[in-house]
């Protein structure tokens, strides 16, 4: 018996690098949600499948948490309307993609950053009503897995992190892993964002239910929630009854990357999840606040998941917040709202792993707008001069920092020869595919070499290579 | 992967035109640039710039102007003349003249640095391709090259590297001339020894000299190791660096002091320099010395007449010569070293033990140099053999996994 079993002590690991932080100016700020939205496009394929089937019809009424398409199977979930309003057009919005390189379907999608997917647009908008005050309709606590997967399933949950999936899919998934850990993951270290941050100091009890509730469903003991070390004194009170529902609260030093979910599964169980690979494939799962708060607020209240909390901040935006916005609302006039300046880099996601949003028109000159979907957890407005700094690449000078920062210990510097001489078997042998894209090596270079995009075009070439042989 | 790299400005997939994106996650970025790296490491080499001032004065300042003006410029002329693109070239050729002065002597005539300073930038990095991309350390390129050039068979003396080499004398500090020099033949210590008359400086052997008639079979070998002890200037000079060698190489404790704040600012690894210098005391500790009689060799000169005496030995021949400025500021040049921490150990340990191998049984006036270019040579196959394995995994199993 060893002191380790009393009180085990999580780790860190080798490399990472402390990133500023930047959070003070929506740290404090209540999530309040948006106002005077014109427009909803609401988009039918979430999950990265076949999209669902629309059933309404054009210039149809629609009220808020209404059914408007039906899934199709193949992995896709029901949508309902997340704000009442009437149904003016079928169109098409892009979302972000964020699939590894070797479950990519398409090439051009994984270079480009985004994809198109089919919406519904919603005109003459209700005012949106955030978590409405109903009573309890579902007695989860009596309720055995089974019936909670049924309930789930019926919802339209997603997982709201960067792979989004049907939630019902991910339960059944886990099931048939065989999964025996699940780790709430709201390390959330990356600069500006604290959409997570919000949700558990504001509706922890919400998030430790929900998190409860997928565990039950999972079937799984061992429940692990993660938060920073550095905010436990706004959640202390919040997730205080964690305990009563046998849920472990671990503190973890702030290091980036340690919220990516193959370095936390290694820091807080010491299994090593297989380049590209799930965590179910080592019998980890890993869930995040917002998708905690969305099963609760479904399997308790019967509220389905029209929303999420988004954080609005950033060097070029004046009124940083934390925003509760409906899905379907496009990023331009959520920019519009918070007061962003006219000419800044616009950013879907965290700034060390996100896509810039870029414009995509029709040939015939309409524009497909960006809209916000289960996986947006931030939209940050950088100034022009602080996103590219002006500064050309010049040659690697060999430094070595980018190796030395790097979480998988790849040789980067030798990544980037092989990325510039075309090598690809040899980059393929020095483990390219481990690279989670975390965006160190880029962030940390002195010569400024996009090694980041460099890899990720590198492990696109490799399956590529692999798949042609 | 050029046909990735060639992206159009816009891309037309699935029928939409997509705006290029400009930038590419992560949208940060350390505060830190190549030029930076190199104004740094230009000051830290500045300041046994100043120590070498101190000591061998004015002309210790000219030598290192010619060899940065020459750098500079010969620099710029290559990239206009073969109209390639200068990528922060001038501020890595400043600093690569900087180091290049550092390891000549003061005393040497204005065509010599200037030579060293062309073959540096020529030979040592333009050819290979620039910034970034040369195989040995410019700087060393340069002064492996004036050693050879202007050296007995093309010249009547040997300008780089004289038997006897001049310190100036206490009250001559800074402004004496350092070329003004004579032998003298009772020499104790530099602190109070009053100058020749009609001289700022006086001519000595330098220590490393006199520790080398140990192992090199040309001279007479002397009776012990304690006698040939006796014979060294005392510790003080040798840590500050009053004694004679190139304008940077004397001081050892200004050469220290330079380094660590390079690992301060994490420009180089503790674990280069650090084990270079273990590699070189161990070699010194164990590597044969000869016997009074000349005739056999002693090994493990450590403990060959007690450990005190050995300790002493073995001090005084990291503190002398250029072991110091190769350890810390020349073999620590980021792009001819291995990249990885181990590979980089594994760097440090062969220059360390290759340059106090040179040192002892070669009769070369720069061994430590030589090594450095030895180890830059290894580099590109300690950075192949050497890999970090991404967590724990041997490169083979990639095969099977993937």
């Amino acid at each position: 018996m060893s002191l380790k079993l009393i009180r085990p002590r999580y780790g860190t690991f080798s490399g990472g690098i402390d990133l500023p932080d930047e959070k003070d100016a929506t740290l404090e700020s209540p999530i309040t949600p948006i106002e005077h939205l014109s427009h909803l496009y609401v988009p039918l394929a979430p999950v990265h499948t076949t999209p669902a089937k629309p059933i309404v019809s054009i210039g149809q009424r629609v009220h808020q948490g209404e059914k408007i398409a039906q899934s199709s199977g193949d992995g896709q979930v029901d949508i309902f309307a997340p704000v009442a309003g009437r149904v003016s057009k079928f169109c098409q919005v892009i979302l972000p993609v964020n699939t590894p390189a070797s479950l990519c379907q398409n090439r051009d999608e994984y270079i480009i950053g985004w994809r198109v997917s089919p919406a519904i647009e919603l005109v003459d908008l209700d005012e949106f009503e955030p978590f409405p005050s109903t009573s309890s309709t579902y007695d989860w606590l009596a309720a055995d897995d089974i019936s909670l997967c049924e309930r789930i399933a019926e919802g339209g949950l997603i997982t709201f992190n960067q792979r989004t999936v049907a939630l019902a899919n991910y339960i059944s998934a886990a099931r048939n892993a065989g999964v025996d850990t699940l780790i709430a993951n709201v390390m959330e270290n990356t600069p500006y964002i604290t959409s997570d941050h919000r949700i558990l100091t504001e509706r922890g009890l919400e998030v430790i239910g929900g998190l409860s509730i997928i565990a039950r469903a999972m079937k799984v003991s061992n429940v692990i929630l993660a938060v920073d070390h550095r905010r436990t004194d706004s959640y202390r009170q919040a997730i205080a009854p964690s305990r009563l529902h046998g849920i472990r609260t671990i503190a973890l030093a702030n290091k980036y990357p340690i919220g990516s979910t193959a370095i936390i599964i290694r820091v807080l169980t010491r299994r090593r999840v297989r380049a590209e690979g799930e965590g179910l494939e080592v019998g980890v799962a890993v869930v995040d606040a917002a998708t905690c708060l969305a099963t609760y607020r479904w399997v308790v209240f019967g509220e389905v998941p029209a929303a999420r909390v988004v954080t609005v901040s950033g060097p070029a935006v004046k009124n940083p917040a934390n925003l509760l916005i409906p899905f379907g609302a496009e990023v331009g006039e959520v920019f519009a709202s918070a007061g962003a300046e006219p000419d800044c880099v616009t950013i879907h996601g965290s700034v060390m792993t996100g896509n810039e949003i870029i414009k995509c028109t029709t040939p015939t000159g309409e524009s497909i707008p960006a809209v916000v979907s289960a996986s947006t957890n931030a939209l940050l407005a950088m100034d022009q001069q602080s996103a590219s700094d002006d500064v050309t690449p010049t040659p690697c000078i060999r430094c070595g920092w980018c190796s030395d920062s790097c979480p998988f210990r790849l040789n980067v510097a030798a990544l980037n020869d092989d990325f510039e001489l075309g090598r690809i078997n040899s980059a393929k042998r020095r483990g390219c595919m481990y690279c989670i894209d975390c965006g160190i090596c880029s962030y940390i270079c002195p010569a400024r070499l996009p090694l980041a995009r460099r890899i990720k075009l590198l492990k696109l070439a490799i399956v590529e290579e692999t798949a042609r042989r | 992967m050029n046909d990735l790299l060639k992206q159009p400005a816009s891309l037309n997939h699935g029928r939409l035109i997509w705006s290029r994106p400009k930038h590419y996650a992560p949208f940060i970025h350390l505060p830190e640039s190549s030029r930076n790296i190199y104004r740094v490491i230009f000051i830290a080499a500045s300041l046994p710039l100043m120590a070498g001032i101190v000591i061998f004065g004015w002309r210790a300042l000219m030598v290192t102007i010619l060899s940065v003006a020459g750098c500079v410029i010969t620099e710029s002329a290559y990239y206009r003349i073969t109209q390639t693109p200068a990528m922060h070239g001038r501020m890595h050729g400043a600093v690569t003249g900087l180091l290049l002065a550092l390891t000549l002597p003061a005393t040497v005539p204005w065509y010599v640095p200037i030579t060293a300073a062309v073959f540096a930038t020529i030979i040592g990095k333009a050819l290979f391709g620039g910034m970034g991309h040369f195989l040995w350390q410019p700087a060393l390129v340069g002064r492996l090259a004036v050693t050879v050039i202007f050296a007995p068979p093309l010249f009547n003396t040997n300008l780089v590297a004289p038997a006897k080499w001049s310190v100036l004398a206490q009250n001559r500090v800074i402004l004496g001339d350092v070329c003004k020099a004579k032998q003298i033949e009772i020499y104790h210590q530099w602190q109070g020894t009053p100058p020749p008359t009609d001289c700022d400086a006086f001519k000595l052997p330098r220590p490393r000299k006199i520790l080398r008639k140990l192992t090199l079979s040309t001279d007479q070998p002397p009776e012990s190791i304690t006698s040939v002890i006796l014979k060294m200037p005392p510790a003080e000079d040798l840590i500050l660096g009053t004694h004679g060698g190139g304008i940077g190489e004397t001081s050892a404790v200004i050469i220290i002091l330079a380094g660590l704040y390079l690992i301060h600012r994490s420009y180089i690894r503790s674990y280069l320099p650090g084990m270079f210098m273990l590699a070189a005391a161990i070699t010194a500790a164990v590597a044969p010395v000869r016997t009074g009689d000349g005739l056999s060799w002693q090994w493990c000169p450590i403990t060959a007449e007690g450990i005190e005496i050995g300790f002493i030995y073995v001090a005084y021949h990291l503190a002398s010569g250029e072991l110091l400025l190769a350890g810390w500021l020349l073999a620590t040049e980021m792009t001819s070293r291995p990249i990885t921490a181990s590979a980089q150990a594994i760097f440090g340990i062969l220059c360390g033990a290759a340059a106090m191998l040179m040192r002892l049984y070669l009769d070369f006036p720069i061994p430590a140099y030589a090594a450095v270019l030895l180890g830059n040579t290894f580099t590109p196959l300690l950075d192949a053999a050497v890999r970090p394995r991404a967590l724990k995994r041997t490169p083979h199993e990639f095969y099977e996994k993937i």
